[in-house]
């Protein structure tokens, strides 16, 4: 369990900045995942937005956040099924490394910053999260774990997921559309002149 | 004796298991039209698409969606959700006949849609 201990905060939200803000960077600096490590990173991702989704439950009140939560929780529980049947089928067991220490120290400061916020700004924060985070694994999973994967039956699970993830992501946008179509007061910040 | 109890359990199980599969081959939940000798239309799930998306069919013809894909969908009336199937598991169909044309949708993921076309 605390076999990453070792590793600092500071660099674990280094790593959270780079696989959040530029994961081609991520993508092309990062070592080779072996397979193990690449079922512990696909586990590890879908559970957190699983978890994302639950905190929405807990917090939002909104029709169209609430709804997409669950599409959320019941699909990425279904992956992660998936993954660990897959997993035990091929005697892999999931291991810890940097991607999945880095994937939970960047969930720990969004479940945070989600925490922090009440009615429409955490329904904003909580889907805009959405949209960074399956840009992010979107490109994580085609750049790093598809090329990584040297099991053809990991890598078909993985390439079967890309269709779902770009559904949630359109699916994140447009949420966010009507949320931002929602907001009483324009302009708060962003300049579009 | 123990043991060849045993393999006989295991025997009737797994027959069961075979049953129970077939079973599922001829999804519940769907109308089943045994009359006239209606046919059956096939529309895929996979890849977070309905395949085809535009299905056309005689007028009471039968359409099964199969899903193929990794998640549950689920197939409902577009837009006003008149009619819908429960979720389809992996695996699973579901069955509905149709008299008029109509759109569809996935209402778990609104980026799926489909529509029934009536053949004249
Ligand atoms: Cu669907």
């Amino acid at each position: 369990m605390n076999t990453l201990k070792s590793i600092t905060k500071w660099t674990g939200a280094a790593l959270a900045c780079v696989l959040f803000f530029s994961s081609t960077t991520w993508a092309q600096s990062s070592s080779k995942l072996t397979d193990p490590e690449i079922a512990s990173v696909a586990v590890t991702a879908n559970q957190i937005d699983v978890n994302y989704g639950k905190i929405a439950l807990r917090k939002s009140k909104n029709k169209e956040i609430r709804k997409f939560a669950e599409t959320m929780i019941k699909d990425h529980t279904d992956i992660i099924k998936q993954a660990v049947a897959l997993a035990t089928r091929l005697h892999v067991t999931p291991k810890t490394n940097a991607t999945t220490k880095s994937l939970l120290d960047g969930e720990k400061s969004t479940t945070k910053t989600l925490d922090s916020k009440r009615g429409k700004a955490f329904d904003e924060a909580y889907i805009d999260n959405e949209v960074a985070y399956h840009k992010a694994v979107i490109n994580a999973v085609q750049n790093v774990l598809i090329p990584d994967a040297t099991n053809q039956d990991l890598k078909d699970l993985l390439t079967k997921v890309m269709p779902l993830l770009n559904s949630h992501l359109e699916m994140a946008e447009n949420t966010q559309a009507e949320i931002q179509g929602k907001k009483v007061s324009a302009n708060t910040g962003g300049s579009s002149w | 004796m123990k043991n060849r109890k045993n393999k006989w359990i295991s025997g009737v199980v797994l027959a069961g298991i075979i049953t129970l599969a077939a079973a599922g081959c001829t999804s519940p939940g769907g109308q089943n039209n045994q009359a006239a000798a209606p046919e059956k239309d096939t529309v895929y799930i996979a890849g977070m698409k309905f395949k085809p998306a535009e299905l056309w069919i005689n007028q009471w013809d039968t359409v099964v969606w199969i899903n193929n894909d990794i998640v549950a969908h689920d197939v409902t009336q577009f837009p006003d959700k008149t009619w819908s199937s429960d979720s389809i598991q992996p695996g699973q169909s579901w069955e509905k006949a149709f008299g008029d044309s109509v759109d569809y949708f996935c209402s778990i993921h609104p980026t799926m849609k489909g529509k029934i076309m009536i053949r004249q």
